[in-house]
């Protein structure tokens, strides 16, 4: 019997490694993905003022910061019954878009895109962002461009383009200026342009590569959503499981989650495995992200968008369970985050000042749900008097997708090491 | 220094957020990549065996036996070695986690409202044992230079970068937050304190001055004073200045000025000490 050790893990955020057993054979028995750190911020944010919790778990992730602030906030704004003027949704949205479209461009240019751009098999050294650039520059100068777009959206409504810290309880310690506003404007027609082109390149890319999506990293999951009135919506409203053949839809509220999801601790790994409760363990399984926010929701909410969903479920079927469809997947929403910008921007009320609202410290306790990039994100504290937190759990996106991670390995094991 | 700097990055107990922070040079990456040869990085290349390295840039500090064999073996290879960012300089924010011992935290961790087989913990056969505490790296090898900042601003890391080619030593900023801040200060000292939700802060006066809990006057200059200008107090991620042995103890000073009124703000520890804890005077839970 042998043993295949992968480590490091590469071009993937966090600490990874995989182990595969393989019998006489040459067949993998036994595939598992290990996630090898551990910071405890479930520990440590016990005993902080809940205000300042937004500004401490931005660092569980130096990509998705955005998200794991603004689900913070939205947790201690629950647990604190407080009430959010309008413009603060806004303004707090746009930032979370802004994440969205930074993270999205660093993952598909970044991380992913070295793949397809020199291909698989391209040497390691230079497989990765500056081969891109060598490669393709112009691929590389949208990226580029995606990217700074995205930060500075979060950085005028954030504070911060790293770890934001204007989300607190009752809104936003300051709004958006008129002036950065019209620079975001002025830029939001090209992304939206370059949301295209992106697409435009992965779709010339799938006809090279189809057999390979079709054929690696295929698993059948539960899929977890976020949805708005059933159309996809990245900031949040009401959570929806899909069936792996798309028969079944549960949805459900942030506060009601106790009711849905459970994880089970695993020992070959830090990270614990959630399931969707009323199926049970393991076969509630389920992949959050790109891919299961298109396939959990009815339609997109921007028109451009929406038609490339429409092409996607043509292409892969409904719901999708190839895992490398995540790119094209990501990359609608890409092109959604940019048409939803414009539509913020737009509107009047983006600049408004009136993004603070009187909140007090009390018992309570509150759940806050966003999707951040790499899927649906938890965040629940428990306040006591003084609004100092007693309790908390979070999920966060990574988290959910380690076990289906596993599979999707697994799966693609076999199918690599069938003819050797 | 050779015109190709032969690079690598690695990413400990940290978030990523000092590997981005690097690719927000933005359109300016263009101008430095090409000087840089990136030998070794998990999160962006597929390398798997630390090479011979000119300059190694660590993010995050020590909070497993895994990270620390990896310092060590880093500090072999490389000619200069940086810690980058306030995780690895003094800890960061998974600092915090010294308050409990790591039993606790895993106790915790694997005992929320959400698991449904609690008593059950990860083996330490199988995934790296937690280390007592977390642990700067600088507590663990020497370093030649360290980068502050929680993340530090992408323009301090190009300056580094290019100090570096130009064979000079990066030099950190020797002033204060409340140097670079654009809010007036009449030198009053605070009555009583605010949390940073409580009533609407004069938008051009010092936010100590007006009562909320600012940590500027302890923190490092270099951010250009960012979270008082957007309305909310530093916290003081970019960790002490030159000048002093102890953040918290230098804010500590600060705050006395007001008396009993700051005995009364909740959370001193990790007030004070927000990015800083492990490097800290008092920096451990004891048993
Ligand atoms: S210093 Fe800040 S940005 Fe850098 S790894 Fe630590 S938490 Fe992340
Ligand atoms: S607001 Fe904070 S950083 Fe600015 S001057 Fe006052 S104490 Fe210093
Ligand atoms: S103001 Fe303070 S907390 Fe904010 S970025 Fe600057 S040093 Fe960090």
């Amino acid at each position: 019997m042998g043993k295949i050790t992968i480590e490091p893990l590469t071009r993937l955020e966090g600490h990874g490694k995989v182990t595969i057993k393989l019998d006489d054979s040459g067949k993998p028995t036994d595939v598992k993905l290990h996630i090898t750190a551990l910071r405890g911020f479930e520990q440590f944010v016990i005993g902080r003022p809940a205000e300042e919790v937004p500004r401490i778990v931005p660092r569980i992730c130096g990509i998705c910061q955005t998200a794991h602030h603004l689900a913070s906030v939205k947790a201690v704004d629950a647990a604190w019954g407080a009430q959010i003027p309008s413009a603060a949704e806004k303004q707090r949205e746009l930032m979370h878009i802004g994440n969205m479209i930074h993270s999205h461009a660093l993952h598909f240019y970044y991380l992913a895109a070295p793949d397809f751009v020199l291909g698989p098999d391209a040497d390691p050294a230079i497989r990765n962002v500056i081969g891109v650039i060598d490669a393709a520059p112009e691929v590389a100068k949208k990226a580029i461009a995606l990217r700074r777009v995205g930060q500075s959206m979060v950085e005028a409504t954030g504070g911060k383009a790293i770890h934001p810290v204007t989300a607190i309880p009752g809104g936003l310690s300051k709004s958006l200026s008129e002036e950065k506003r019209d620079e975001l404007l002025a830029e939001i027609d090209t992304m939206i342009q370059y949301g295209q082109d992106g697409l435009d390149l992965m779709k010339s890319l799938n006809e090279k590569y189809l057999d390979t999506i079709n054929t690696l990293g295929v698993i059948d999951t539960w899929y977890l959503g976020l949805v708005k009135d059933g159309k996809h919506n990245f900031y949040g409203d009401t959570l929806r499981f899909v069936s792996p053949d798309g028969s079944e839809k549960i949805d459900f509220k942030p506060a009601d989650y106790l009711d849905y999801l459970a994880e089970h601790v695993v020992e070959h790994n830090y990270v614990k495995y959630p399931y969707n409760k009323k199926v049970g363990y393991p076969e509630g399984l389920y992949r959050v992200g790109p891919l299961a926010m298109i396939n959990a929701c009815d339609s997109m909410p921007t028109p451009l968008a929406e038609e490339a969903r429409k092409e996607f479920a043509e292409t892969f079927g409904r719901p999708a369970n190839q895992s490398i469809a995540y790119n094209q997947a990501r990359l609608i929403e890409l092109l959604s985050a940019c048409e939803r910008a414009k539509e913020l921007l737009e509107d009047p009320e983006i600049v408004s000042t009136d993004v603070k609202a009187e909140v007090e410290p009390k018992a309570g306790n509150g759940v806050g749900v966003v999707y951040a990039p790499r899927g649906t994100l938890f965040h629940n504290y428990e306040t006591d008097d003084n609004g100092i937190v007693t309790k908390a759990n979070m999920i966060v996106a990574t988290t959910h997708n380690v076990p289906t991670m596993e599979k999707a390995i697994q799966q693609a094991a076999e199918v690599l090491f069938k003819d050797n | 220094m050779a015109d190709k700097v032969r690079l690598g990055l690695i990413q400990l107990c940290g978030c990523s957020g000092c590997h981005i922070s690097l690719l927000d040079l933005h359109e300016q990456l263009l101008d430095v990549l090409p000087h840089l040869d990136i030998v070794y990085a998990p999160i962006i290349a597929d390398a798997k065996e630390i090479p011979e390295c000119d300059v190694f840039l660590i993010e995050g500090g020590v909070r497993n036996e895994h990270d620390e064999h990896l310092v060590h073996e880093i500090r072999e290879k490389s000619k200069v070695v940086i810690a980058w960012g306030s995780c690895a300089v003094y800890g960061g924010i998974p600092g915090l986690g010294n308050l409990y011992s790591s039993e606790q935290l895993k106790e915790t961790v694997y005992g929320t409202v959400t698991t449904d087989n609690i008593g059950e913990l990860p083996s330490d056969e199988i995934v790296p044992p937690l280390t007592d505490s977390v642990m700067p790296v600088p507590s663990i090898v020497d370093v030649e230079y360290v980068i502050p900042g929680c993340a530090p601003k992408p323009a301090l890391n190009a300056a580094a970068i290019v100090a570096l080619l130009e064979g000079r030593e990066p030099e950190l900023p020797k002033k204060i937050v409340c140097d670079e801040c654009p809010r007036t200060k009449e030198n009053v000292i605070p009555e009583k304190f605010k949390r940073t939700f409580e009533g609407k802060p004069d938008p051009d006066k010092c936010l100590f001055e007006q009562g909320y809990t600012c940590a500027g006057m302890g923190t490092r200059a270099g951010c250009g004073a960012l979270c008082p200008s957007a309305g909310v107090p530093c916290r003081g991620c970019y960790g002490k200045t030159d000048e002093v042995l102890d953040q918290g103890s230098s804010l500590a000073n600060t705050y006395a000025a007001a008396g009993d009124e700051s005995l009364k703000i909740a959370d001193k520890s990790a007030l004070f000490n927000r990015f800083t804890l492990p490097s800290a005077l008092i920096s451990k839970k004891q048993k």
